[in-house]
């Protein structure tokens, strides 16, 4: 009897491939002996773009890279500009900023929660977490006008002065027990336990050697969150979650740990935003806007992994080179060593868990 | 990071601020920086169009028990050794060169159109690329 | 049924139509009661689960369709009727035209066999509930056609799932049908039913001393209807939409109906296996009129089914899909030993005379 592999297309058209990507997957049964990823389908030219606009017209762009967690993106071009141009911000613009960079943390995680949820099989709490989120866009609509692409920080500040922290104190009054809720219903499930435990492990060498950073690394028992030494956090004062677990259960209790660690900067930002001055910026003019010929970098920890932003300028009005770094593509890359040998209703689990979105490994 | 005993071993590179800027051996360097001191990440590699075929490539590491960065630098002209064998994270980042620059590395044999169409000609983030390409819908000559 | 039949044959009688007439149309005409039952039960069930998942998750459900959105399910019905029937190029045509017709032969069957009320069985042979158990298992080989026939991998592999979910679900559903059987010393579903009553009405229904039955039978049913947490072969996630993901329009709809059908079915036999099936849970009807006491019966018939039905879509907004893996291993692991023990319980019992 001759065995023939069944050559599996997963995707792009897929309900649980979170956007368009496509698996090529060579399967025995359900399992699975190869799996290649292959992306490409939501490519934007992103770096390109850059290449043929002034940095404020590029500016409103970058939040589309990732559409769950847009501020990350602004908030890397604005740093870049800030560290050309050697331009300090004030403490509270720093707040807002944190404020803003965490509350859209929380908003990624929320849909993460509902949408692993969803690919296991489990359709409420995706209900729930959406009750959640939507709290947090409406402020975010509120504040910015925008629901998803805020456009709200600016070269050397943000747009307008913060506003509304009535809303922010109830997110985060109302956030803690909601994520009691959710752990009632998902953490010790054992349908739940038994898809998520000791499902997907993903060892300490195997994470830094496919360049995994974030949640997915430090869910795998690594020290390593980019806020710690990033000038904006500086005076907060929060925890690292480090798991070591290296299963799916630990990437999920990582996140829904990394929510209330959150809650916790927020509420630190928002005791200070609270009592601070009016607003006092020294923005940087957009028009003529030229960076000084070199090579500027700058990095954050964004909900999805380190993102990370280099632009070669040669002195011109747009920049000569621009590349983005994106903890997603990194994620879809682990795929082919992965899921190699799961079976299919666990490979999905697994790609869900890894929390990768499309658009930002397309760029 | 030792400098001096870097230099010693590989005598054809030279030092700018936090890069190395290597002429050749970027295998050897490599792993010889992986080997000898505590850099276990690549977070990326980043590619330059430098004119006349030539492209430069930085490759960024990271160690992350010192929590410290290092770049290196080489430029290449078409063709390169693939460090895939030491970080597999460079399937990823030599593909997306090899797609955008038109870079090839040897040894990497996943090396595909990427974020463009099988059939795209030439390579968009070179400085010469040309983009009044003919098959785009907006550039068609017919049209006129 | 024999009450209903002379009722008949009366009313006949009287207005000068041959028996012979009588005789024939008396089996066809509930073959068509059943079938338009079966819509209309289902159009209701669809709402009320779309409605209940709806409150379990914090939204209104379908609300524009009619008052509270009672239409919407018959709206839906109407536009998969409009819809284009679409074969796949490279699939079987034949295999996959008739694949959701055949599902209908079970389930109309199924619906035949179940007594609604003490006069009121279609089909009343003296084992029918061997007859339930074959019907059964029946769906599954629609799935396979279906499966089979359309050409696709996602389907193949639903229907791969679910041949091996039926395959080993079926054994501990036996097991614990022979202990109902065993309580009640009867093979026939309306036997069944009067043998759980009592003058306490609730005291008598064999869910108590076959709790553990009970429970096996309501999770095997889930198994058996691809319901949620055991919902593998359409999982929505992973095989898009597993067997049936290349139907559209009316044979997508039939699929969905004989789901649903299916589902109520299977509810109502459990009812009728542990709940005591059309008996009032009091011990004694509220109406005395023999006529109103029919539709009284099957009221609670319907009340039982529907309280199981209740429990399930309370399940399916709760619980996560299993994996292929496990759900094979709980049945063979921990189901069939249960059911084995669960039929030496029913029997001792049987045996010490408690029951």
């Amino acid at each position: 009897m001759t065995i023939t592999k069944l050559k599996l297309n997963l995707g792009p058209q897929h309900p649980s491939t979170h956007g368009v990507l496509r698996l090529i997957l060579e399967l025995d049964g359900e399992k699975i002996l190869s799996c290649e990823p292959n992306v490409g389908y939501l490519h934007r030219g992103m770096e390109k773009m850059a290449e043929q606009m002034s940095y404020i017209q590029y500016l409103p762009t970058v939040d589309r890279i990732d559409y769950l967690a847009g501020c990350f993106y602004s908030e890397l071009l604005c740093r870049i500009v800030e560290q050309a141009l050697n331009v300090e911000l004030p403490d509270k613009v720093r707040a807002i900023r944190v404020m803003l960079l965490e509350l859209n943390r929380i908003a990624s995680h929320l849909l993460w929660t509902g949408s692993f949820l969803m690919d296991l099989g489990a359709t409420s709490p995706f209900f729930y977490t959406f009750r959640e989120r939507e709290m947090i866009l409406k402020y975010f609509e509120k504040l910015t006008g925008q629901r998803m692409m805020y456009n709200y920080f600016v070269f050397g500040g943000v747009r307008k002065d913060i506003d509304y922290l009535e809303d922010v104190q109830e997110i985060i009054n109302i956030l803690p027990e909601k994520i009691d809720d959710y752990e009632k219903i998902i953490t010790d499930n054992p349908i739940f336990l038994k898809r998520t435990e000791r499902k997907g492990i993903l060892d300490k060498e195997t994470a830094l050697n496919y360049a995994i950073t974030g949640v997915n690394l430090r869910a795998s028992g690594v020290n390593l969150d980019f806020r710690n030494g990033d000038y904006l956090y500086k005076g907060f004062d929060f925890r690292t979650i480090v798991l070591d677990g290296k299963d799916s259960w630990a990437r999920y209790k990582a996140r829904i740990m990394e929510m209330r660690e959150s809650c916790n900067i927020i509420h630190q930002a928002l005791e200070y935003l609270k009592t601070a001055p009016t607003l006092e910026q020294r923005l940087i003019n957009p028009l003529n806007l030229k960076l000084p010929e070199g090579d500027y970098s700058a990095q954050i920890e964004a909900p999805r992994g380190l993102a990370s932003c280099f632009i070669r300028s040669d002195g011109g009005n747009e920049p000569y080179r621009l590349k983005w770094r994106t903890g997603s593509y990194y994620s879809v890359n682990l795929l082919r060593k992965l899921l190699v040998g799961e079976y299919l209703n666990d490979a999905i689990a697994i790609a869900g868990s890894l929390d990768f979105i499309l658009p930002e490994v397309d760029k | 990071m030792n400098w001096q005993e870097f230099q010693r071993i590989f005598k054809d590179c030279k030092l700018d601020g936090n890069k190395i800027i290597i002429k050749s051996k970027l295998h050897e360097v490599i792993s010889f920086v992986t080997a000898n001191y505590t850099y276990n990440i690549l977070k990326e590699i980043i590619a330059n169009d430098k004119g006349d075929g030539k492209t430069e490539l930085i490759y960024h590491l990271f160690s992350v028990d010192d929590d410290e960065d290092l770049f290196i630098s080489i430029t290449v002209e078409g063709e390169t050794e693939s460090v895939t064998d030491i970080f597999k994270s460079a399937i990823a980042d030599e593909n997306e060169i090899y797609d955008l620059f038109g870079v090839k590395f040897t040894g990497n044999e996943n090396l595909k159109r990427l974020y463009m169409p099988q059939d795209w000609k030439g390579f968009p983030l070179r400085k010469d690329y040309v983009q009044d390409d003919t098959r785009l819908a907006w550039n068609d000559d017919n049209e006129a | 049924m024999n009450y209903l039949y002379f009722l008949y044959i009366e009313f006949l009688t009287k207005h000068n139509i041959p028996k012979l007439f009588g005789d024939i149309t008396f089996y066809i005409i509930p073959f068509c009661i059943i079938a338009a039952a079966l819509i209309v039960a289902v159009l209701v069930l669809v709402l009320a689960e779309r409605k209940l998942l709806g409150f379990f998750t914090q939204r209104k459900g379908p609300n524009r369709v009619g008052i509270w959105g009672v239409l919407q399910t018959l709206a839906d019905a109407f536009k998969l009727l409009c819809k284009e029937n679409i074969t796949p190029t490279h699939a079987d045509r034949f295999l996959f035209n008739l694949a959701p017709i055949i599902l209908f032969i079970p389930v109309m069957t199924v619906l035949g066999i179940i007594p609604y009320s003490s006069e009121f069985t279609f089909v009343n042979t003296s084992t029918n509930v061997i007859l339930y158990l074959i019907l059964a298992a029946f769906p599954v080989l629609s799935i396979f056609l279906a499966g089979w026939a359309s050409n696709n991998k996602y389907s193949l592999l639903g229907a791969m799932r679910s041949i091996s979910q039926v395959l080993s679900y079926e054994l501990p559903i036996a097991f614990v049908i022979l202990s109902v059987a065993v309580l009640s010393s009867s093979l026939n579903l309306t036997g069944i039913t009067l043998a759980q009553f009592s003058k306490w009405g609730v005291a008598g229904w064999f869910v108590f001393p076959c709790i553990i039955g009970f429970i096996i039978m309501f999770i095997c049913i889930l198994a058996e209807l691809n319901r949620c947490p055991f919902d593998l072969p359409e999982a929505e996630s992973e095989l898009i939409c597993g067997y049936n993901t290349e139907y559209s329009g009316m044979r997508f709809a039939l699929f969905y109906l004989g789901e649903y059908a299916m589902m109520f079915a299977n509810s109502m036999f459990i009812a009728i296996l542990f709940l005591g099936g059309y008996l009032s849970p009091f011990g004694k009807y509220l109406f005395n009129s023999s006529f109103l006491i029919y539709f009284e019966q099957a009221f609670w018939l319907f009340l039982k089914a529907g309280f199981i039905i209740f429990v399930m879509i309370w399940i399916r907004a709760t619980l996560p899909r299993l994996a292929a893996f496990d759900l094979l291993k709980f049945s063979w692991s921990v189901l069939l030993p249960l059911s084995i023990i669960n039929l030496f319980i029913a029997v001792i019992l049987k045996m010490g005379g408690i029951v």
